[in-house]
């Protein structure tokens, strides 16, 4: 097992450092020209432009990126977005704020997603399944920043049930803040209920017509238990590494749904870093995301093992 | 799994069940909500009268405001946008500042960290140190400072202040984005630029020393060519003034035809052969003549002479574009800079080129004052590469102004209180009620107005989508800016015979270089309706320049308002014999009033001459296929797209009935991004919509060399140094060059000719005391910039925005430098509690129809 995991990893490491290397020569092959703006001295800005050693060679600028970021941890400074502040400050401070509501909008749909799924599972083909599998498909088919607006105009807006922005601030574990989440929180949360709702439900059904099911019952377990001590435990092993991904997914943020609640994080700058060509910006967060992803998928690879012991790491 | 793991999974499991629950019921606690109904039956009448009031002067009165883009950078040395500048509206003030007129209709500019006007002291600094002759005016001039300046901590501020700031600016080591605002606009500081270069060897474009033929250059120590000002160089990788596409472009694009000579390669041979690591190449007569030799073949003909038949003298100077000249920079320190303080409250600039009048107090309605001690506290060199942090959080944002930065959350708000210590509170009484304001980051515009009917902002800017529901409304504001948007085409007859020639038979390009094709698609435009599927706040655009470009800064004179300005639309839309007693149009005002710039049958007519003409002349044959390529420089922006959507319904419909019917086609290519406003020179694109230029309201005098300078142009192909243009000055007709005209009025001397062939030496800059030959001037040029049809107007840029009931603007009228009185003059119908009480009156939604 240790051996497979160091495997793991050395071939992690590996595959970051080709995805990074084709993300910085993409990104510096994008046109970077300044526009021509008129009556200003375009001199200055090439110069400073030469400073930031925008005319070396690729190859030497791939060289200093890997000296000093990748192996330094000197991320520089942003060069467009917020120029001059060290970009890993400004990405570290922005990512509380995005974390806070992914976890709640987690907190909130996965054990909703889970009982829905399973209720919906044990009442296969009634009336419950069918209106559950109904809002199902409405949510999983509706983009989330419809979602978003539905609840921002209903909600915030006519009801004012909610302020229609994240406050300002980083008190962020008061009543308050959590209130002015909560809009966010049920825009991210409902897509994520109907997909594991579904995915559950489509698990459980499977499982509960397994012939050990009925092996269960006939040794003389009720209904539930045979459930519960069962089918649950079979069907969470596609299931849980799927929740693991969703968290995973916390960090990177959502475009839409921060747009949308004023919420200050990361969820834009990614997007952002490119069309302004803010080349450390961008190596930092595609850096950084690549990591996150590369462990995630290591991550989920070794939960198999924990959720269900008959499942061998690096065996044949 | 053991059972303590399952145990606390469960228990796990059902704390977050407990909290989606909280989450779901949250909502609920307030059911019993005052305000849960929208409603919205209160208007303008219920806003009270705030004459009768008391004022308490406990109250608090915030100005609630939104943004769609945040500022992150406002350090007054290195910001780079408007948005950023928002900081400093609230936290810094200028020597001087815009403020109404006696008679509320106009501007004037009185004294704000001044106590009066700057008073010249150019006698005082007579001598080679400073460049200043015996005689000379209007070259050094003495600020005299108020001498309760303080920075928000209580700090003084004095006119040494200032000089160590300018050093600051000026550091050559920081290459700071906005140094050159004290040598490149028109106050020319003396050294300025010499001091920011200082000891460097730097490159400036060699047309900003004019155009130089072969025979005027002089040949080097070393082989190469040479000027006063320096050594020249030409740069693979720099297309300098010619393109923003260097020759390098050009060559990997495949031009390399055009750049082979009896079989050589020159670019190979010559250019590249020759070139240091950095892709420079020493100016020699051989480098000289490739590059002339490549230029015409760009141009499309054989060599230079073939070129001169059509282009002149210009043939011969063209290759000129692309050379800079190099020169080292003295080593010099920074008492050799004109920024001097003679005591704590009088500082004296020293400029090169003499200022005075409206334009000396405007370059001063800002300053470069930073906090010397936090400023040098943030500096940072790493890798020898410049930083500074100062104007990015509210700890590095100190205060001279009437607010200061109380506290910023990147992307999300700012906030800002009174500076206790400011002077204008007890100077300015009456004025800035506001006791707080308050930025808010909101990104999407159907949020900003939700934030807007709930009384949380007090603006909001009208987009396309609110003009059906509030375009009427009494709260509605209309502002027009100072772009004007064109339409620029490309009649460049080799280029499009070669991007027509890769489209394979039948299919047409160079009808674009008829005349006629480009009135008819300008006639056959609805100017108004285009604005409406794309921006309808906008007006439909006639003439080069809008309403609110000034063309006399000093009286406050619009350019439009000007007889000379009028006369050229009335000539342009073909009016002038429509004007007079019994005529259609009783003066010129109802004349241009009746514009439309929309005449269909017109076009059509022009549509069919231009059809004619393209066959006659060979250039269609009756088969084509007209393939117009429009360029955007993305696919999500709903101006671009729509606009296309438009231009090609619009005119698929003109041509009908006529002889182009079914024979004109569009392409786009929507993916130019930083090269769109380069598109037209570099052939990507035929026809380019939504371009102009912006940022001269008060100079169109030199904003008009963005629309005939080579450099600057969206269509190069029109050759300004040889189309000819005669002015009327003093009673005799002269003839120059359309671009001498246009240094002409920035005082640059130019040589016209008379009809009898008699020539002077002429400029008609600010200095030259001849304003109406100027004005006169100006408008000749935009009637040629017109009668191109290269650059069709289609609309000025104009905003809407609803006022929201809380506050009052001074002025109902926009005016230029001081709008609707800013927060200077804002006063409040409400407090914050009142305006608070008065939103629940009206069940939390007000109602702004």
């Amino acid at each position: 097992m240790f051996k497979y995991v160091l495997k793991r990893i050395a071939l992690m490491l590996m595959v970051f450092l080709i995805i990074i290397s084709i993300c910085f020569v993409l990104v510096k092959l994008l046109p970077n020209t300044p526009a021509t703006q008129f009556g200003k001295d375009m001199q200055l800005i090439e110069m400073r432009r030469e400073a930031l050693g925008y005319n070396k060679p690729l190859i030497v600028q791939y060289g200093i990126f890997l000296q000093k970021s990748l192996l330094g941890g000197n991320w520089g400074a942003s060069e467009s977005l917020y120029v001059g502040q060290d970009v890993w400050d400004i990405f570290i401070s922005k990512l509380p704020a995005t974390m806070l509501v992914n976890v709640y909008a987690m907190l909130f749909s996965v054990p909703i997603g889970l009982l829905l799924g399973i209720y919906a599972a044990l009442k296969k083909n009634r009336w419950q399944d069918h209106l559950i599998s109904t809002g199902i498909m409405v949510f999983v088919s509706v983009p989330g920043f419809v979602t978003a607006f539905f609840v921002q105009y209903f909600l915030c807006h006519k009801l004012q049930w909610f302020p229609m922005q994240m406050l300002p601030g980083d008190d962020y574990f008061t009543w308050a803040m959590f209130m002015s989440l909560v809009p966010a929180i049920l825009s991210l949360g409902f897509g994520t209920i109907a997909g594991l709702a579904r995915y559950t439900r489509a698990e459980l059904c499977e499982v509960l017509t397994s012939d050990f099911m009925l092996l269960a019952r006939t040794k003389g377990l009720t209904r539930g238990q045979a459930t519960v001590r069962h089918a649950l435990r079979n069907s969470m092993v596609p299931i849980f590494p799927m929740i693991i991904g969703e968290f995973i997914g916390i960090i990177g943020g959502s475009l839409i749904i921060e747009q949308i609640f004023g919420i200050p994080g990361v969820g834009p700058l990614y997007i952002k870093s490119i069309t302004s060509r803010d080349y450390n910006f961008y190596m930092l967060l595609s850096s950084f995301y690549t990591f996150i992803g590369l462990s995630a998928n290591i991550l989920v690879d070794l939960s198999y093992g924990f959720i269900d012991p008959r499942i061998r790491m690096g065996e044949r | 799994m053991s059972n303590t793991l399952r145990k606390v999974l469960s228990l796990l499991l059902a704390v977050a069940m407990l909290m989606s629950c909280a989450v779901v019921f949250a909502g609920c606690d307030n059911t019993d909500n005052d305000n849960p109904v929208v409603s919205g039956d209160q208007n303008v009448d219920d806003v009270p009268d705030e004459g009768d009031k008391e004022v308490d002067p406990n109250a608090t009165y915030t100005y609630n405001t939104s943004a769609s883009v945040f500022p992150t950078l406002w350090n007054p040395h290195t910001y780079q946008t408007a948005t950023d500048a928002v900081p400093l509206d609230y936290t810094s003030v200028g020597f001087y500042t815009f403020d109404y007129n006696e008679t509320l209709d106009g501007y004037k500019i009185v004294p704000e960290m001044a106590v009066a006007e700057p008073e010249d002291v150019t006698a005082d600094y007579v001598g080679e140190e400073w460049g200043i002759a015996e005689g000379d005016t209007a070259k050094a001039w003495k600020i005299t400072l108020r001498d309760d300046l303080k920075w928000n901590d209580g700090t003084p501020i004095t006119a040494n202040d200032f000089v160590k700031s300018a050093e600051l600016l000026l550091n050559p080591a920081a290459q700071n984005y906005r140094a050159d605002s004290l040598y490149s606009g028109s106050m020319v500081v003396h050294n300025a630029k010499n001091y920011l270069y200082a000891g460097q060897y730097a490159y400036s474009p060699m047309i900003d020393y004019g155009y130089a033929a072969v025979a005027d250059l002089t040949v080097g120590e070393d082989g190469a060519y040479d000027t006063a000002d320096g050594d020249l160089w030409f740069n693979l990788y720099d297309g300098v003034s010619w393109s923003s596409n260097s020759l390098t472009d050009y060559y990997n694009a495949g031009y390399t035809a055009e750049m082979t000579k009896d079989g050589v390669d020159l670019y190979a041979t010559v250019l590249a052969a020759n070139a240091d690591e950095d892709g420079y190449v020493a100016v020699t007569a051989e480098v000289a003549d490739a590059l002339m030799f490549i230029v015409a073949n760009l141009h499309g003909y054989a060599d230079a002479d073939a070129y001169a038949v059509d282009a002149g003298d210009y043939a011969y100077t063209e290759w000129n574009e692309f050379i800079q000249i190099g020169s080292t920079y003295p080593e010099m320190t920074f008492d050799a800079v004109g920024v001097k303080a003679l005591n704590d409250t009088e500082l004296v600039l020293i400029i090169d080129k003499p200022l005075e009048g409206f334009y000396l107090l405007y370059s001063l309605t800002g300053t470069w004052l930073v906090k010397n001690d936090l400023y040098e506290s943030l500096i940072t060199i790493t890798d020898g590469v410049y930083n500074n942090t100062y104007g990015t959080s509210a700890e590095t944002t100190p205060s001279y102004g009437p607010f200061v930065l109380e506290s910023f959350q990147a992307d999300k708000q700012m906030v800002f209180t009174k500076n206790d210590n400011w002077y204008g509170y007890t100077a300015y009484p009456g004025c800035y009620q506001t006791t707080s304001v308050v930025v808010d980051y909101v990104e999407t515009a159907a949020t900003r107005l939700e934030l807007f009917l709930q009384g949380k902002l007090d603006t909001y800017g009208l987009d396309a989508a609110d003009m059906q529901d509030y375009s009427k409304s009494e709260h509605t504001y209309y502002t027009t800016g100072d772009s004007t948007f064109f339409i620029a085409l490309n009649p460049d007859l080799d280029a499009l015979k070669s991007e027509q020639e890769k489209l394979g038979a039948n299919k047409n390009k160079t009808i674009l270089t008829i005349p006629e094709f480009r009135m008819a698609l300008s006639f056959a435009l609805n100017r108004a309706e285009f604005c409406l599927a794309t921006s309808p706040v906008n007006n439909a655009a006639f003439g080069v320049f809008s309403s609110i470009i000034i063309s006399d800064p000093d009286n406050g004179v619009a350019y439009r308002t000007t007889e000379q300005a009028k006369d050229v639309l009335v000539d342009f839309w073909a009016l002038t014999d429509e004007i007079g007693e019994g005529k259609l149009y009783a003066d010129k005002d109802e004349a241009i009033a009746s514009i439309t710039g929309y005449n269909l049958e017109m076009g059509k007519q022009y549509f069919d001459l231009a059809y004619d003409k393209a066959i006659e002349a060979g250039l269609m044959d009756e088969d084509d296929v007209i393939e117009i390529k429009i360029g955007q420089p993305n696919g999500t922006s709903n101006f671009y797209n729509n606009g296309y959507d438009f231009l090609v319904n619009n005119y698929t419909e003109a041509v009908k009935g006529t002889k182009l019917e079914g024979k004109l086609t569009f392409t786009k290519d929507d993916t130019l991004g930083n090269a769109f406003s380069d598109a037209l020179k570099t052939n990507k694109v035929d026809m380019l919509f939504g371009v102009g230029w912006t940022g001269s309201a008060l100079d169109p005098y030199g904003l008009m060399e963005a629309y005939t300078a080579p450099n600057y142009q969206y269509d190069p192909s029109w050759d300004t140094t040889t189309d000819m243009l005669t002015v009327n000055i003093d009673g005799t007709d002269y003839t120059a060059s359309v671009i001498d005209w246009t240094y002409c009025i920035v005082g640059t001397p130019c040589t016209v000719t008379a009809a009898d062939g008699t020539t002077m030496e002429y400029s008609c800059g600010t200095a030259d005391g001849d304003p109406e030959t100027r004005l006169a001037i100006l408008a000749a040029l935009e009637g040629a910039v017109l009668r191109t049809y290269d650059m069709i107007p289609i609309m000025d840029d104009s905003s809407a925005a609803l006022k929201g009931m809380q506050i009052q603007y001074y002025t109902e009228d926009y005016i230029y430098g001081v709008g609707r009185g800013g927060i200077k003059y804002m006063t409040y119908n409400y407090t914050d509690t009142e305006w608070d009480a008065y939103v629940a009156e009206n069940d939390g939604i007000l109602n702004y129809k």
